[in-house]
């Protein structure tokens, strides 16, 4: 089998034998979910209910008129309990809709879409989207329908399925590709359609060569151009600016979107998701997400009513084997720690990982190894741009190119002076883009 | 549920298990087939005192360093051990004690301490002792001892009249010199077959060129290294040769190349971060060597060629890669 790769970027150990086997469980219903007013990249929302009334499964609970939004349904029948801050597993705090389940189980639909999405408007298709909640289910949590709307003059060529998965630990994507197929690619036509694609990618490391011919059997007879590209299993490779390089090579601009070279990118969840909501009528109230790490009584990959918090989560995994100290929301590269278990899941939660051991590395000074420089996939040097950071130098770290960071943490990796250099970069670019925005 | 008391940290939570003295470990290992080559060949008696001794000075120097101006001490890190063992191998065997010492305490105070410590310094340490030693005895530094039955000379005039232990000898390098390139080829039968296994006076732990090409593989294999600085040292160094009409393989296995090519010019601090700067590096460094070997008032080029490149590594690290998502220009 013929893999595509980019240059650099690191082998990873996967840890993912602990789940990868494990089929997804359903959760039942909570007694109480939690949705917060900010689940995507872009403006928050606001609340269409009020404290005291009664919502359905299904029902749209906040919304909010700016494009780069998408709204919040309610995931189970029942309460308003409450329009409060509560806790946020990547902004500290934030307003909250809370909904006391009343176990009627009362839904409500949106209209299922017909199977002939090709002989459907793509703005038609566009709205569906934007109204059924979607966002990227990769963690980015970018709004799908932003995605799926290129500009004037950037026309479409290729849309790819982002079914990497290179976060260690995490395999939900992994069992929503071998169990959701047929609902994922359904989605994936909405999507090609409405963006206005030729054809379509499926990138999937080697590391899951179920998913690779699962789906590439899937495909035959498919109605649109589409084809499995299986990967080298190398970190990063589920970054968008990656993958579109292994599978096509092309290299999106600093500063760029995919759209600039003619691609749109989605995560494989985001379509099984849509593609449901196009049979049923549902939309998003619920994802697929891994729990793993060292210290939980079951491990698995779970399908969650969006707003569960993470207490009722354990309780239903049997709790602990011995008491984390270190517990991530996302991947162990990319993730969020948390401090407390009153954490909802939200629409960008790819999982949880709990972890007994906190091993720390020791830092040393940097000996100028050059091995980030030699894994950093954005051909950074991240060496450099650690020290302008520390040093408050944003200016020459601009010139430097750290704003073309992705924050992967490759560098930090590999490090083996133990600096931690990624927190540097986002440090940088954080002051960086606040002086563009004029602040002192 | 019982309180829980988690910690909060920036990813990523995944590090490797690749640490500041597991690397200087493995050029420690890498080395010790050299050294122990050169204790074995030149006897214990000329080529431990100065190895260890170096190595005990450059450690001590650090410790003392630390201890002076109240700073953490660095000695954990194995990094003075590294240099100790770079001073030592490059040492001619038999020098007097107070050598090791001096140059261990110069590359340690002046090569790295007064630089900031580890990771700061311009040049290689250990040839900044090296190049002191080099200048300001360089007659004590230019003296080889050696079995007599390895004894290098122009010509097979001499023979030992009392057996001795020991006798001096011209290094090949010496030898061109002082009577000129085609006098080495008439010093014995398969020079270059003798000067690849280390059969031939010089310094410690750099006249076997397998020894150490094997310790440097055993680096690229554990990823401590990369290949590009000895490839393009090897390159430039070649080509002068080539130029001044001389058996590029000669120049490669004669002297300190290999030692100078895989561990003094790959040393991390002193050289450049981007692969394009380490061929440039390693190319210069290289034709260096061999310019000072051809036209040059030392026999051997290798210290200065490659602490003239150290010089210009904060130039070269100016050179940013090509920036993702722009076509060359």
């Amino acid at each position: 089998m013929k893999l595509r790769t980019f240059p650099q970027g690191v082998f990873l150990p996967h840890h993912k034998e602990d789940t990868a086997h494990l089929p997804i469980v359903r959760v039942p219903e909570p007694s109480r979910v939690v949705l917060p007013l900010i689940q995507h990249t872009g403006a928050p929302l606001k609340p269409l209910v009020n404290k005291g009334d009664t919502v359905k499964r299904g029902q749209k609970i906040a919304d909010a008129d700016a494009f780069v939004a998408a709204p919040v349904h309610a995931p189970l029948s029942g309460k308003v309990a409450g329009i409060e801050e509560w806790a946020h597993p990547t902004m500290g705090k934030f307003q909250a809709i809370v909904i006391e389940n009343d176990g009627k189980g009362e839904e409500e639909r949106y209209e299922p879409l017909p199977e002939t999405i090709e002989d459907l408007e793509p703005e038609r298709l566009r709205a569906f989207v934007r109204e059924g909640g979607f966002v990227g289910l990769g963690g980015a949590a970018f709004p799908t329908h932003v995605k799926l709307s290129p500009p004037q003059g950037k026309p479409i060529d290729s849309f790819i399925l982002n079914g990497a998965e290179c976060e260690p630990y995490l395999t939900c994507d992994h069992r929503v590709m071998l169990e959701r197929t047929e609902e994922m690619l359904l989605g994936l036509r909405i999507m090609v359609r409405a963006c206005g694609a030729k054809r379509a990618y499926i990138g999937i490391e080697d590391n899951k060569k179920d998913c690779i011919d699962h789906v590439a059997n899937l495909l035959r007879n498919f109605p649109i151009p589409a084809e499995v590209v299986p990967l080298r299993t190398k970190y990063p490779q589920g970054s968008e600016k990656h993958l579109i390089l292994a599978i096509l090579g092309r290299e999106v601009p600093p500063g760029g979107l995919p759209l600039d070279v003619g691609v749109v990118v989605n995560n494989v969840q985001t379509a099984a998701a849509l593609g449901r909501m196009a049979r049923t009528g549902l939309p998003l109230v619920e994802r697929v997400i891994t729990l793993s790490g060292d210290c939980l009584n079951k491990r698995g990959n779970f399908e969650v009513p969006l707003g569960m918090l993470l207490e009722d989560l354990v309780d239903f995994c049997e709790g602990f084997t011995a008491p984390p100290r270190k517990i991530i929301m996302g991947g162990p590269m990319t993730g969020i720690t948390q401090v407390s278990l009153a954490v909802p899941v939200i629409k960008g939660t790819s999982g949880f990982l709990f972890f007994r051991n906190v091993p720390k590395k020791r830092e040393y000074p940097c000996i100028r190894c050059g091995r980030c420089v030699a894994h950093c996939p954005m051909r950074l040097l991240p060496y450099l741009l650690g020290r302008l950071a520390e040093e408050s130098l944003f200016a020459e770290a601009e010139d430097n190119r750290v704003l073309d960071c992705v924050e992967c943490g490759s560098c930090a990796y590999v490090c083996p002076a133990g600096i931690a250099l990624v927190h540097l970069l986002k440090l940088a670019k954080f002051e960086v883009m606040r002086r563009k925005r004029g602040g002192k | 549920m019982e309180e829980l008391r988690l910690v909060t940290s920036a990813p990523p939570h995944l590090k490797s298990p690749v640490t500041v003295p597991w690397i200087m470990q493995q050029v420690v290992f890498a080395l010790l087939p050299a050294a122990v080559w050169g204790v074995v060949f030149f006897g214990p008696r000329l080529a431990l005192p100065p190895l260890v001794l170096s190595v005990l000075a450059c450690v001590g120097f650090e410790a003392l360093d630390c201890l002076a101006f109240r700073r953490s001490l660095t000695v954990g890190d194995w990094s003075a051990v590294v240099t100790g063992m770079l001073l030592g191998l490059s040492l001619p065997p038999g020098c007097p004690f107070w050598i090791p010492l001096v140059g261990g305490g110069v590359a340690i105070l002046l090569g790295k301490q007064m630089f900031g410590g580890i990771g700061q310094n311009i040049f290689n340490p250990a040839l900044v002792g090296r190049a002191v030693l080099l200048i300001s005895w360089p007659k004590i530094m230019a003296t080889w001892y050696v079995r007599p039955a390895f004894v290098l000379q122009p010509a097979q005039a001499a023979t030992y009249a009392t057996p001795v232990d020991v006798v001096t000898s011209a290094t090949p390098l010496g030898i061109v010199k002082a009577y000129g390139y085609p006098a080495v080829w008439e010093t014995g039968p398969n020079l270059l077959f003798r000067l690849f296994l280390g059969l031939i006076p010089g310094c410690i732990g750099e006249i076997s060129a397998l020894l150490l090409l094997l310790g440097f593989l055993y680096l690229l294999l554990r990823k401590v290294v990369q290949w590009d600085i000895p490839l393009f040292y090897a390159l430039g160094l070649s080509l002068v040769a080539l130029l001044a009409r001389q058996n590029p393989l000669f120049h490669l296995f004669a002297g300190g190349a290999i030692m100078g090519a895989c561990f003094m010019a790959t040393d991390y601090t002193t050289s450049p971060m981007t692969s394009r700067g380490r061929m440039i590096f390693g190319f210069g460094a290289g034709a260096l060597t061999g310019i000072i070997r051809w036209l040059g008032g030392y026999p051997e080029g290798v210290t200065f060629g490659i602490l003239t490149m150290n010089a210009l590594v904060p130039l070269l690290d100016r050179m940013l890669p090509r920036r993702f998502g722009v076509k060359k220009a």
